[in-house]
């Protein structure tokens, strides 16, 4: 079974075991096809993973760190079919990462989304009201993740109505103009977690608006809210609180794996769909860590044929709950992601006073 | 503008004021007996203090600067000193210590007062929990010592601004730069009075040589007494120290050099994972910067262990001496040692070594003209700091060298 064919079933229709068997056999396949066509690639895996025989568990498969992306452009396809380079948003300071992409991972990457997409909002495309400003969006040359994430989630919805300005001030009248129109009916909200918090719950709080129609999709971390110790269970409690909204699905996904995310289930857990999987490992070994156990996560996808990201191991902190849970909905891991691994700062000689000058 | 005065304790203080106060700042005699009897004070409370007692690096510093130690630093002093030649304190010396390497302020207050300058020290405001206790302990220590010792001395802390390292610049007789290559660039813009030196550290690469025939010579002991010592050379500062090994040259032949590395590195982590522990971020970063290591280095063979990655090149040419820290040591073997020659560089401080005469050390020495190396230490004295460093010693760099000349005999007029 191809990704291809995985792209037409459900997303969370396959048993762990036999995903397992099929994503081996694939990813053992994507890892020759970047061998072949990544110097840089191959170099580096023969390296850290230097081994006779084929893996056989997909904790065997050979994995970059995800911050290599950060330091270097990797291809797995000719300049000629290189059709944009994806950037991470990446906070001021820090260096971006970078993605190249060729039309048939950009291809995969939105049908991937849509397979997970239409899991929860239906076939039909969905009055958009879209927690953002159209600034993110507005010069296409620049892509960076935010707005190649927002371009890609407005493929599920119609009559896309933006909820921020350009200094990411509500635009109230609009929001009622559209709630007006659509919030009869079954309707979608996207933005990113932190925005979708400060910039539309907070002054939308006391005003009575029903949203109890809507389904909000966010991402894009905690860090920002867990500052300010907002957890998810009292993001969801005031949504449902104060607009009515129950049905929020949060995903954790990354700019070097577009596409293949993984959507919070009704139990608030996250889960991979079939063409992607978790593993959980001990920082210090690496050694795949059983259920119930904290450890760094890797992330693995089928999508990722343009550049060497099928197999990453993130600096996230994770957990799996429990393989094929019993009574839930969904086959497949159940996992939590419990922020970054906290920083360690190394001593050494090197004064910082030019640093902080420069 | 307003500096932070840690000591004398008085918070802020306009830079003006400091400024004047330290111009009068008090310079001693060499080896001042208020002085030295401070310092044998700080060394006692470095050893007894419960808190400080928690970091090696401020047992090593209260160690190195005990009662015995300070005696046979007098005595090399005194045979430095000649009838036709007297050292005498330079004057006034600022200080720039390293943020990260928390003891090196001491080590190069104490050179410098012993002689008897008077010392400004400037701090970053940003201070680990190991300089907190160190500063609070030499504070305490001044303040209760003799005057001649606590009115030479002042420690202040600035961010990054230049005014205050202007301001104290310009009335130094000796500027003490501790930092990497950017860290002296930028300084170095700063104009001394045209009268005052400087002593700059810049960035380093230290590296050891084992003599691999000599390591498989060793018993089950000796084995493991040598990996601590590696340990405490590399893992005190997480390899950020100057002069810890980065680089590991194994020398002798295929087969004792490969079955050296396969016994010496696992029992050096058994020790790392023994004695600290290991952060999981430290483990990310690592294999992050050997990733790409493999990826610019010739890189043969790649061992991961949970406390550091060894990285095996298939030669030291080009080799670069940018290195990430952290507990990545790259290795590589030659025939014998004088074979690393070439490949040494400038920017080379210190060599640890185990198992080589003194005669090829020397023969090395010697070879190398100059070209590279400042220090040549067993390993697990990487980060004894001494008065030889970096090329200098400092116990005559931290004084000034008056010259009394004898009556000559009158030259014959010119015809």
């Amino acid at each position: 079974m191809t990704v291809e064919d995985l792209l037409r079933q459900p997303p969370y229709s396959l048993p762990q075991a036999e995903k397992e068997r099929i994503l081996l056999g694939e990813l053992n396949r994507l890892h020759d096809h970047h061998r072949r066509h990544s110097a840089e690639y191959a170099r580096v895996t023969e390296i850290l993973f230097p081994r006779t025989a084929a893996p056989a568990t997909l904790a065997e498969l050979p994995y970059l760190p995800v911050g290599l992306f950060k330091e270097r452009l990797f291809s797995s396809v000719p300049k000629e079919k290189v059709f944009k380079v994806l950037q991470s948003s990446g906070t001021t300071g820090q260096t971006p990462s970078r993605i190249t992409l060729d039309h048939e991972t950009a291809l995969l990457q939105t049908q991937a989304l849509a397979c997970i997409m239409t899991h929860v909002l239906g076939p039909e495309r969905l009055p958009m009201l879209l927690i953002e400003s159209p600034d993110v969006i507005r010069d296409r040359t620049q892509f960076s993740a935010r707005g190649a994430g927002l371009l890609g989630m407005m493929n599920f919805g119609r009559q896309h109505c933006y909820a921020l300005d350009s200094d990411l001030r509500l635009r109230l009248p609009e929001v009622r103009d559209f709630l007006a129109r659509f919030g009869k009916g079954k309707f979608l909200i996207f933005g990113f977690t932190y925005l979708v918090w400060s910039a539309f719950l907070e002054p939308i709080q006391s005003l009575g608006l029903d949203l109890s129609n809507g389904i909000l999709i966010h991402s894009g971390g905690w860090k920002k809210l867990q500052e300010q110790a907002v957890s998810a269970d009292q993001f969801r409690a005031a949504f449902r609180e104060a607009t009515g909204l129950g049905r929020i699905h949060n995903f954790y996904g990354m700019v070097e794996q577009v596409g293949s995310i993984f959507l919070e289930g009704d139990d608030g857990n996250f889960y991979p769909p079939t063409f992607a999987d978790v593993i959980i490992r001990d920082p210090q070994t690496f050694e795949e860590l059983p259920p119930g156990q904290t450890g760094v996560v890797e992330v693995l996808s089928l999508l990722p044929r343009s550049y060497p990201g099928h197999a990453l191991l993130t600096e996230d902190l994770g957990v799996v709950h429990a393989i094929d849970p019993l009574g839930g909905n969904r086959l497949g891991k159940s996992f939590s992601i419990l922020g970054r691994i906290p920083r360690a700062e190394l001593r050494g000689c090197s004064d910082v006073i030019a640093a902080q000058v420069n | 503008m307003l500096v932070q005065s840690l000591f004398p304790p008085q918070g802020s203080v306009a830079l003006e004021e400091l400024k004047a106060q330290v111009a009068g700042g008090n310079v001693n005699p060499p080896f001042d007996a208020g002085v030295v009897e401070a310092c044998i004070e700080l060394s006692q409370r470095l050893l007894r203090d419960p808190i400080a007692r928690r970091y090696p690096e401020l047992l090593a510093l209260g160690f190195w600067m005990r009662k015995t130690e300070l005696h046979r630093l007098r005595q090399q002093f005194d045979l430095l000193q000649r009838d036709d030649r007297l050292l005498v304190p330079c004057g006034l010396v600022f200080h720039l210590p390293p943020r990260n390497v928390d003891t090196m302020f001491v080590y190069s207050w104490l050179l410098s007062a012993l002689t008897g300058n008077c010392n400004v020290i400037r701090l970053s405001p940003q201070r680990s929990e190991s300089t907190a206790a160190l500063l609070r302990l030499f504070s305490e220590t001044l303040a209760q010592a003799s005057p001649s010792a606590k009115q030479g001395t002042w420690i202040v802390s600035y961010g990054h601004e230049e005014e205050p390292t202007q301001a104290f610049s310009s009335i130094c007789d000796m500027r003490v730069i501790w930092g990497g290559d950017h860290t002296v660039s930028t300084i170095r813009q700063i104009p001394l009075s045209p009268h005052a030196r400087e002593i700059v550290f810049a960035d380093r690469f230290s590296l050891s040589a084992i003599d691999a025939a000599s390591y498989l010579d060793l018993n089950e002991s000796g084995r493991s007494v040598l990996a601590r010592q590696f340990f405490d050379d590399s893992f005190w500062f997480d390899q950020m120290a100057c002069s810890s090994p980065r680089l590991v040259v194994w020398c002798g032949k295929q087969n004792h050099a490969a079955g050296a590395s396969a016994d010496f590195f696992p029992r050096v982590n058994d020790y790392a994972v023994l004695r600290q522990e290991v952060q999981p971020a430290q483990c990310m970063h690592r294999f992050l910067s050997s990733s790409l290591a493999i990826l610019d280095r010739p890189v043969t063979n790649y061992r991961r262990f949970p406390a550091l990655s060894v990285l095996t090149l298939s030669d030291l040419e080009e080799f670069d001496r940018n290195h990430p820290g952290g507990e990545v040591f790259f290795e590589c073997r030659v025939e014998r040692l004088e074979e690393i020659t070439p490949a040494l560089r400038r920017r080379d401080q210190t060599l640890t070594w185990f198992g080589f005469g003194t005669d090829e050390l020397r023969r090395l020495v010697t070879a190398l003209n100059g070209r590279a190396l400042d220090r040549i230490v067993p390993i697990g004295q990487a980060l004894q700091f001494g008065r030889f460093w970096d090329g200098n010693d400092l116990l005559q760099s931290f004084c000034r060298q008056v010259f009394i000349g004898a009556p000559q005999p009158l030259l014959p007029e010119p015809s």
